[in-house]
């Protein structure tokens, strides 16, 4: 049993990577737009088809297809926060969140009705796993966790060195003060539910390269993504890694003594204990 | 005309809360006028409205003869006016750069150039760039609440309590800064509790009481004045 650790580990920080992706998506919309938007989880799915798409149908490798899950879930994401969530936000957050799971739930039915119920899978290469004594890596993996390596270097680079990255810390940080300091909030809004969304996107494809993609693809992640963004500290994009890494450690870690079909309940349990023990997250709620 | 001129001005929180109850206000280029007055007089509340953070129901406020009342905060502060709040004035998990960088959001061709003037005049800014404005003093922090506030080069500056909370000390050093950059030509409304040095700053004065105009003039001869002195200077 013990001799099994180290593969679980490997395991546990390329899921943890891949769930940062979405995770850093749904943290920076809660620290900016100041809900948990749940439709988060049928972006995911968007993106992960849009990805297929280009992938099977116009033929795009795996890097340009991911760019294509970015700029449609994206774009899906601008859209039905302008047009749906955006008049929910005066009512407060736990409408706006329970819009959100409206939402969600219509977007799926749409990914539904288009692309029907059945499994469908990426056109990749089949590639031998790699073997290091033991341990077994599979190179597509690999390429998942430089790619979310990447998207996370993007992101941070993004908020640290651009001055709208800037503007969006700054709105999360003190929004009437940013204001006052003329920046538009409404603009910064738009560009993170693009962002946010198209970042959930991108998870949703990268999961999907992993397994295979149906229309419950993004709602299926959606417990341990959550989970992530509040054991890390809804609001704290590096806190979205940390938890991300931590929820998909313990995922891995729980099938020692779980079956698999019980692993979502180490996500609930994460979000008890940090609740419990320390409800401001690992990192806290500061956006940076 | 003065450079900033509110007349008769009505704004609160609500329609059924209206603080500000007809109040005339004028800073003149160049100077440091001063707002005193005891608790929910309105002085914050008429910062407030200038800045663009209340909508006045009635009266005008005109910067440099064009009406400013009504407009948002951003486009106040494109305008020339720079509102320092007395609270949660900087983001705090910002570095300090990064701070006075948005602090000139508004202006961003300029804004470069004048981050070295701003860390210039503040030392304490340029050593302490790199921290996070939430590891700064209390002192610190107004420091760079201002200087935030100085990224836009504003033809006025409007400072809400900037002594509050700090030690005496402190404040003392608040204060010069703050007729420093008055002589640099920037006209400063200041709101203060602590009245008795504010006034020893200040070139005019208004005294508000329950959002209205009680006296104004001179700071030095309304600080000597024996009735101002017993009822709102602490004897």
């Amino acid at each position: 049993m013990l001799s099994e650790i180290p593969q679980l580990l490997i395991n546990g920080i390329m899921a943890g990577a891949i769930l940062a992706v979405p995770a850093i998506g749904l943290t920076a919309i809660y620290a900016v737009l100041r809900f948990p938007n749940f439709s988060l989880a049928s972006h995911a799915t968007i993106g992960a088809f849009a990805g297929y798409v280009a992938n099977t149908q116009l033929g795009f490798s795996v890097v340009p297809a991911l760019f294509c899950a970015f700029l449609v879930a994206g774009l899906v994401g601008l859209l039905s926060d302008e047009f749906v969530l955006k008049p929910f936000r005066s009512a407060g957050f736990i409408t706006t969140a329970i819009g959100s799971i409206a939402l969600t739930i219509a977007l799926e039915n749409v990914v539904r009705f288009i692309f029907g119920n059945s499994l469908n899978g990426y056109d990749l290469p089949m590639q031998r796993d790699w073997r290091f004594g033991d341990l077994r890596i599979g190179p597509q993996q690999v390429e998942n966790l430089a790619i979310s390596v990447v998207v996370m270097a993007v992101v941070f680079a993004f908020l640290s060195f651009t001055r709208t990255g800037k503007a969006m810390r700054a709105v999360a940080d003190n929004p009437s003060l940013a204001d006052i300091k003329g920046i538009d909030a409404a603009r910064i809004a738009r560009i993170v539910s693009f962002a946010g969304m198209g970042l959930a996107g991108v998870g949703g494809m990268l999961i999907g390269l992993d397994t295979s993609i149906d229309p419950l693809t993004g709602f299926r992640a959606m417990l341990s993504v959550f989970a992530a963004a509040v054991v890390g500290g809804l609001g704290s994009i590096p806190g979205a890694v940390v938890g991300a890494l931590t929820v998909g450690i313990g995922e891995e870690l729980s099938l020692l003594f779980l079956s698999p079909s019980y692993r979502s309940v180490i996500g609930f349990l994460a979000i008890l204990l940090v609740l419990i023990l320390r409800p401001r997250g690992i990192l806290g709620q500061r956006a940076y | 005309m003065g450079l900033l001129t509110v007349s008769g001005v009505v704004a609160g929180y609500s329609a059924a809360d209206q603080i500000l109850k007809g109040l005339d206000f004028r800073v003149d280029p160049g100077e440091i006028v001063c707002i005193v007055g005891p608790n929910g007089a309105g002085k914050s509340t008429l910062l407030k409205a200038v800045a663009g953070l209340l909508r006045p129901s009635a009266g005008s406020i005109l910067l440099k003869d064009r009406p400013i009342a009504g407009l948002r905060p951003r486009e106040v502060t494109k305008l020339g006016i720079a509102y320092v709040p007395q609270e949660h004035n900087v983001f705090p998990s910002m570095t300090v750069r990064e701070n006075l960088e948005m602090g000139g959001y508004a202006d961003p061709a300029a804004a470069a150039r004048r981050l070295d003037g701003v860390m210039e005049r503040f030392p304490v800014l340029g050593r302490k760039r790199r921290q996070a404005a939430r590891t700064l003093s209390g002192g610190e922090r107004q420091i760079l609440a201002m200087g935030m506030a100085l990224m836009v080069e504003p033809a006025v500056l409007l400072l809400d309590e900037p002594s509050a909370g700090l030690s005496p000390v402190a404040a003392q050093g608040l204060f010069a800064e703050i007729q420093a950059i008055n002589r640099d030509g920037v006209a400063i409304a200041l709101v203060e509790q602590n009245a008795n040095d504010a006034l020893e700053i200040a070139h005019r004065a208004y005294i508000l009481v329950d959002g209205r105009n009680r006296s104004d003039g001179i700071a030095r001869e309304l600080a000597a004045d024996p009735e101002i002195r017993r009822i709102f200077l602490g004897g």
